[in-house]
């Protein structure tokens, strides 16, 4: 559990280092507030037009957004940048500071760094879920609500997993920029239910970048469309991702290691 | 005249080297690009489908040219962006620019103008497979491909200038990203980025007439991709040279009051 | 003799915006904020004629950089009047700019990923360079500086010495009359501040170029000026001769010997700088040294007696340790 104290103390410092920049909170409102905007307008042009998008209603793909913007905002505030730091210190050769720590230094690496102001997206997202709900009538079971968020509990940690083998297999051919732009760029995707993608691009946001557990498998458990072979797909898919990406941080960490001997 | 000639090619040699440097990179950069067209693309092909066919007299066909076509256009507007500007005053890169006798804009047009021959060199592979797999209904003119070739290099002057003006805020403040974030969203629903503009309300379409953001997006697809007569053709690319001479204009005065202010208080 | 460089009574004032500590401070600074005039150049004036190189010393924040800014052209001046070779620099005209290069030592020109020979066929047409002359000289220059081999290699994979090589042949293709030279070997080991030092000197020899140039180095500053110019709180302190400078600021000497009996005891002659087995070296003031002198001579047995002038950094940190009141 050492552990555990070590990421909590991180987490701390992350915070009171987050609250010496208060004006960044009013971009972040901004900002998020402007993403909300543009969202919201692309889903009343689609639905000036048509009553559903591909077996799902408005008030679903309200639900699918919500979960898009919370999960970005996780994503954005504990994942991305751990991950950058960490490409930043292979770079310049500053790891070393973080694999001389009496700590397993995956972990270490993975918790440095919090962004506190994103989870106004992490909150944003919330209540866009629970506004698509509402309309929905709430008709949620308790089997439906946990499936959700275990779903997001997975959905998170195989991102995690997806941005740790990027960092730590790809960083010597390309720029932190880069690899944040393409996730950016393959992330948005998660805007719409992946199942009205071509069968190609679905496969991609499926196994490739982890956009269908992200964000569609946790809104079809909101929606009532997820399915328990499904679920348990998404935990074994989960796991193998922990155990793979372990083992590629491992690989990594021998890599780096002969090279600034 | 010559002497800037000279100048463009070398600085636009540079920017090709340069960007080079990193195809795998460059790659990247435009897989991320691209997946927002896409997304549009998949999404109002499917709309169409389920309208019958057509959505706003756009077929999936339509819609597949339309943002094919987007992907050039965009790689075309890249321009030298106001965060770039605001690095640049904050680590002093600007302070010697100024010290070369050639004005520092000349060489943000000069080096992106080269970076769009790497740029297009790796976007056709790019397209070939999006072509493939989407089947674009694309049959332009050969009238429609000049005006087009034109279309998209006034895109490029128009766009560099409204970003700098932008950019040139942070010599009053830097506390500037919120003004950036809200002028990209404008642009991003008044361009014809997220959906081509007939597919807007009316209104928004009128309200899109007094912006500059269509005439460096929008119109340039549309010429290849839409279906505009020769006097809609010509009347737009009067219209992206009016908002050149705008831009120039307004350029340079806001420089001449911003670079007063600069080097009042130092870089 | 023509000047170069003519400053007359050059002032530079900033306003800072003031803050104190707190939200409640804070707060208020939103709405009305108290500005407090710092004097970063102070009413300075001095001539520097054509082909002299002059050291610019002083600590840091004493308002070196911002006068080379103004000479420069990058920064408006408050008051008074600066002018380079006859140029009112803030103007910033293509002809004065032609003739002129500002080198930082922290900041770099070249183009990161590319050999640096590519980043000076840029610096050819931004200056409109004739193609044979540039290549003359860029050539002389690599020759110079012993960096033929690595212009062809990307900047990224120089040293830093070697990439501050790079930098200073980029800033000199055009042949400037006048070199503003911001501590151009910050950071560099000895040789290869050596190196750009007899570079300079060469440069300045060979074109008959008016150099004026800050460092931390006082071996920078031995080597290339005979003339200093010492600023300390946007003042100057002093205009002249390096070797006039030590007379005048220092108000010590070192008087060094060996012992050769052993036991001493040196606390009645001075202050013992340095004791390293039987060689000792004392620090006395200035008017006292030849009495210590005598008297040690007398009174002990020593052998090797030299009196020498403080080190020169020594000198510059006593002048800079000056209160701004007596400034």
């Amino acid at each position: 559990m050492n552990g555990l104290r070590l990421a909590w103390s991180y987490l701390r410092i992350g915070i009171l280092n987050e609250f010496q920049y208060r004006a960044n909170l009013y971009i972040q409102i901004l900002q998020t507030f402007i993403a909300l905007a543009v969202g919201l307008i692309g889903l009343q042009l689609v639905f000036d037009q048509t009553t559903q998008l591909g077996g799902w209603s408005r008030t679903e793909l309200l639900a699918v957004m919500g979960v898009y913007i919370l999960m970005g905002g996780v994503i954005r505030a504990a994942i991305q940048p751990n991950m950058e730091r960490l490409m930043d210190d292979i770079r310049n050769g500053t790891l070393d500071f973080a694999l001389t720590k009496p700590a397993d230094a995956q972990l270490l690496v993975s918790v440095r760094e919090f962004r506190l102001w994103q989870t106004v997206d992490v909150l944003t997202g919330a209540i866009v879920i629970g506004v698509a709900l509402a309309q929905l009538g709430w008709s949620l079971s308790a089997l439906s609500a946990l499936g959700f968020l275990s779903a997001l509990v997975m959905g998170a940690a195989l991102t995690y997993c997806f941005w740790l083998m990027i960092t730590t297999t790809a960083f010597w051919f390309i720029r932190v920029n880069d690899i944040a732009n393409l996730f950016e760029g393959l992330y948005a995707a998660g805007r719409w239910p992946v199942d009205i993608y071509p069968l190609w691009l679905r496969t991609g946001l499926t196994f490739l970048v982890p956009v269908a557990f992200a964000v569609t498998i946790p809104a079809s458990a909101l929606t009532g469309r997820l399915t328990f072979l499904t679920w348990l797909g998404a935990l074994g898919l989960t796991v193998l991702f922990l155990v793979v990406s372990r083992l590629f941080w491992r690989r990594g960490l021998k890599n780096y290691s002969g090279a600034s001997a | 005249m010559k002497r800037y000639f000279d100048y463009y090619r070398a600085q636009m040699k540079i920017a090709v080297l340069q960007e080079f440097q990193y195809p795998i990179a460059q790659y990247f950069y435009m897989i991320g690009m691209i997946a927002e067209p896409v997304i549009y693309m998949v999404v109002w092909s499917a709309v169409a489908v389920q309208q019958g066919g057509a959505v706003g007299g756009y077929t999936p066909g339509g819609f597949a040219a339309y943002y094919i076509v987007w992907t050039l256009v965009r790689n075309m507007n890249i321009v030298f962006t106001p965060y770039g500007w605001e690095w640049r005053i904050r680590e002093g890169r600007l302070s010697m620019e100024l010290l070369r006798p050639i004005h520092p804009l000349h060489g943000d047009v000069a080096y992106f103008a080269g970076w769009k021959f790497v740029v297009i060199a790796l976007w056709i592979p790019l397209a070939i497979f999006l072509s493939l797999i989407f089947k674009p209904d694309l049959h332009p003119t050969l009238l429609e491909g000049v005006a087009f070739f034109f279309a998209i290099w006034l895109a490029y002057l128009i766009r560099t200038m409204t970003l700098s003006l932008l950019g040139m805020i942070t010599f009053w403040t830097t506390r500037v990203s919120a003004i950036f974030e809200l002028y990209f969203a404008a642009e991003l629903v008044l361009s014809g980025r997220l959906v081509p503009l007939t597919l807007m309300p009316q209104w928004v379409q009128d309200l899109a007439w007094f912006f500059p953001f269509r005439w460096a997006f929008g119109f340039p697809i549309e010429t290849l991709a839409g279906n505009l007569t020769t006097s809609q053709l010509l009347g737009g690319l009067g219209m992206q040279a009016a908002w050149i001479v705008i831009g120039i204009v307004a350029t340079n005065l806001l420089w001449r009051v911003g670079i007063k202010k600069f080097s009042a208080v130092g870089g | 003799m023509s000047l170069a460089v003519n400053v007359s009574s050059l002032t530079k004032h900033y306003q800072v915006p003031e803050r104190e500590a707190g939200l409640k401070a804070a707060a208020q600074g939103l709405f009305k904020r108290r500005y407090r005039t710092v004097k970063a150049v102070d009413d300075i004036s001095f001539q520097i004629p054509t082909g002299e190189v002059v050291g610019f010393l002083g600590p840091n924040g004493a308002g070196k950089t911002t006068t080379l800014k103004m000479l420069s052209g990058l920064l408006h001046p408050t008051g008074g009047s600066a002018s380079v070779l006859d140029f009112e620099p803030f103007r910033r005209s293509h002809d004065f700019l032609r003739q002129i290069t500002l080198v930082m030592g922290n900041r770099n020109q070249l183009s990161w990923d590319l050999p640096a020979l590519d980043s000076f066929d840029l610096q050819r047409a931004i200056y409109g360079l004739h193609a044979d002359e540039f290549k003359k000289t860029r050539d002389e220059f690599i020759e110079i500086l012993e960096v033929g081999s690595l212009v062809k290699q990307p900047v990224r994979n120089l040293s830093l010495g070697e990439r501050m090589k790079m930098e200073i042949i980029g800033a000199l293709l055009h042949k400037p009359k006048v070199l503003f030279l911001d501590e151009p070997t910050i950071g560099l080991d000895v040789t290869m501040q050596k190196r750009i030092r007899t570079f300079v000197a060469e440069y300045n020899q060979r074109y008959g170029a008016t150099v004026l140039l800050t460092s931390h180095y006082m071996a920078d500053v031995e080597a290339l000026c005979k003339r200093v110019v010492v600023i300390h709180h946007g003042k100057i302190l002093f205009d002249g001769n390096l070797s006039a400078l030590v007379e005048r600021f220092s108000a010590f000497k070192t008087v060094a010997f060996t012992l050769t009996d052993s036991a001493s005891d040196l606390t009645p002659f001075g202050e013992v700088a340095a004791r390293d087995g039987s060689r000792v070296t004392l620090r006395v003031p200035k008017e006292k040294a030849s009495e210590v002198t005598s008297r040690l001579l007398t009174s002990l047995q020593v052998e090797d007696l030299t009196v020498e002038a403080l080190p020169i950094e020594d000198v510059i940190a006593s002048v800079f340790a000056i209160p701004k009141e007596a400034a």
